[in-house]
């Protein structure tokens, strides 16, 4: 389960930035007092147009960032208090996750194992069913720098999830990827949800977040302007389609 | 088509203050700073030098009476000097090698006898050849005396001068040949070691920490259960790890010149050599090293960690290099050692530290100064480093 409460961030200007946004501020405030609960077993989706404050706020529950206040419990695990004790139970996936390119896919699932602290037995254990799941093991030891798009997307997939994850946190996870390894996030992110972990992710395509989601937030210049289930959203609805919901909701909150 | 191109990269790469800064700035200024500093120094260490009162050791008799009454006689403007007369020439060398004397001249007994027979006499002036400077300041002296000696003496015995040479210097070097090629390869060594061991560091740093945040693989790292503190030390330490191989292979380099390319064909010249790489002063180099090299990483992966794309780390790393040599530089200059003074201040006291270990002379009490001043400049590196490291703004784009 994830609890964040009244959570706000807002970050430090350098001279330089300030000077690009034509601004005497010295700082930018990224996110203003969200509160939302992301459930075990269900998908909770996160929407806003592009800048409004989703990835800083998945960054916030993956530990990446710091709140400015507010706080955030992954699993009962108040994560700036413990913030590794959290990361055990975290599983982070963005569609721009880059991979270490001069090694295999196995030196790589390795290595993540071992920043996890897996035990050699389970490691192994959960390898296999991974390597199975996700077809891996024809290209388990070439480059990564050589394995296509596809192959790639499958890898990083398998070190998203190689230690188990109880929260995965899914960042705009099929942006720039092709149809086909689109469809295998989307298919990981349903098993997620059908092992009973808790699933939060950001997306702004529309058709992904009718395929998947539970419970539904969105941002818009980083306040939240809409928190519930789905269904609620969809009943609430006064156009026609939920992207243009979605569009009227964002320019309701930013006008 | 090609100039329109040309016309493009140029203007784009003109405006941007980096390279401006690398292609004309630093390039234009490092001459003036240079020169400015080398020739400051160099002065000031002249002035020094001047002021320094010279030990001339003499043996002698009657027949170098004449020889001193003429040098104490020069005016101030050759310097201050002193005459310390000395019976015996094991003394002398070892004044010499202990530098309470800086050169001393042998006056042959027979010197009279053989002047009447019309002979040259040979007088030995002994001095150390690792101290760069005492030849010459010895010849400028003895230049002057003896012409004004062998003149007064040509007219009282009422000889041409072209008839003979009454006189003949004879140098004879009494440091070792260690000692010699210490202070020679000491003199370029470290620079070597400066340049590797940056360049070795420059491209892994950027690559582990400018390069993973391009890569966008620096995310997944940090949502992993390890602390920013450690994930920095381990890559720190390849950083680390990679300059110092790359300065230590310059010691294979030299180990395989001798004895694999027999690129040194002196057995004498490869005694010394082997002399001045033994065992101890080979681990005392390393050590010195060490600090250097996690100095240079201290300063880098804040630079790494603070930049947004590969060319921009390289972009200011690179001119960093020239800074550490030209602060190296001070090292070389004739005249600087390792005292009190120079071994607190970093880079020039490893420089210093290397020169005087490999030409033997070792004074371990400067030597565990400049190595304590190196690791608490390290250290404090490594702390901005981390201090930089631990800024979420600089760790993901």
């Amino acid at each position: 389960m994830i609890e964040v409460q009244h959570l706000s961030k807002r970050f430090e200007l350098t001279r330089q930035q300030r000077k690009e946004l034509s601004t005497t501020e010295k700082f930018a405030v990224a996110v203003e007092d969200v509160s939302f609960t992301c459930h075990p077993g269900r998908i909770f989706s996160l929407l806003g147009p592009n800048g409004a404050g989703k990835t800083t706020i998945l960054r916030m529950i993956a530990t990446i960032y710091k709140p400015t206040s507010g706080s955030i419990y992954v699993n009962g695990i108040n994560v700036e208090e413990q913030p590794n004790e959290a990361r055990k139970t975290i599983g982070f996936l963005t569609g721009s996750t880059g991979m270490y390119g001069r090694l295999t896919p196995n030196e790589l699932i390795k290595y993540f194992a071992d920043l996890y602290g897996m035990e050699n037995s389970a490691f192994e254990a959960r390898k296999k069913y991974l390597f199975d799941l996700l077809q891996i093991h024809d290209f388990a030891n070439k480059r990564i720098s050589k394995l296509s798009t596809g192959m790639k997307q499958r890898v990083s997939i398998c070190r998203t999830m190689i230690h188990n994850p109880d929260v995965v946190i899914f960042d705009e996870p099929t942006s720039g990827l092709d149809v086909i390894s689109a469809d295998s996030i989307i298919q990981l992110i349903r098993d997620c949800k059908a092992q009973g972990k808790t699933v939060i992710f950001s997306s702004h395509i529309m058709s992904e977040v009718e395929l998947l989601c539970d419970d539904l937030a969105i941002i818009a210049k980083g306040k939240l302007i809409f928190n519930d289930t789905f269904e609620s959203f969809r009943a609430q609805m006064t156009t026609t389609n939920i992207t243009e919901e979605f569009i009227a909701k964002v320019q309701n909150a930013t006008v | 088509m090609i100039f329109t191109i040309f016309k493009k990269e140029l203007r784009e790469t003109l405006r941007d203050r980096k390279t401006i800064m690398s292609m004309i700035i630093i390039p234009m200024l490092l001459f003036p700073v240079i020169f400015s500093v080398v020739f400051k120094v160099q002065k000031s260490i002249e002035e020094s030098m001047s002021s320094k009162v010279l030990n001339i050791g003499v043996i002698g008799g009657a027949e170098s009476e004449e020889y001193i009454a003429q040098l104490q006689n020069l005016p101030k403007a050759f310097g201050e000097r002193k005459i310390i007369r000395l019976a015996d020439s094991t003394l002398l060398k070892q004044y010499i090698k202990e530098d309470s004397i800086q050169f001393g001249m042998i006056f042959p007994a027979d010197l009279a006898l053989t002047e009447q027979a019309k002979k040259t006499a040979v007088i030995p002036i002994y001095y150390k050849a690792s101290e760069l400077g005492i030849s010459d300041k010895a010849a400028m002296l003895n230049d002057v005396v003896f012409k004004t000696t062998q003149q007064k003496r040509f007219q009282e015995a009422g000889v041409e001068e072209q008839t003979f040479t009454p006189y003949r210097y004879e140098y004879v070097n009494i440091s070792s040949d260690q000692e010699t090629l210490g202070k020679l390869v000491g003199g370029f060594l470290p620079y070597i070691f400066i340049v590797f061991g940056f360049v070795g560091c420059m491209y892994p740093c950027i690559d582990l920490f400018t390069g993973e945040k391009e890569r966008g693989t620096f995310e997944t790292l940090l949502t992993t259960p390890v602390t920013r503190w450690q994930i920095m030390l381990g890559k720190m330490s390849v950083v680390v790890l990679s300059g110092f191989l790359a300065a230590c292979f310059t010691l294979v380099g030299i180990f395989l010149s001798l004895n694999v390319f027999h690129v040194v064909e002196e057995p004498r010249i490869i005694e010394a050599i082997h002399e001045m790489f033994n065992f101890e002063s080979v681990v005392m180099l390393l050590l010195l090293l060490l600090p250097l090299i996690i100095l240079f990483a201290g300063v880098m992966v804040p630079i790494a960690t603070n930049a947004k794309t590969f060319k921009e780390a390289q972009s200011i790393i690179t001119p960093l290099n020239m800074l550490f040599i030209m602060i190296a530089v001070i090292g070389m200059i004739p005249g600087i050692s390792l005292n009190l003074l120079t071994s607190c201040i970093p880079v020039v006291n490893v420089v210093l530290g290397m020169k005087s270990l490999l030409s033997g002379y070792l004074e371990w009490h400067l030597l565990a100064i400049t190595f304590v001043v190196m690791v608490v400049i390290a250290a404090i590196s490594v702390a901005i480093s981390y201090r930089k490291f631990d800024d979420e703004r600089n760790i993901v784009l």
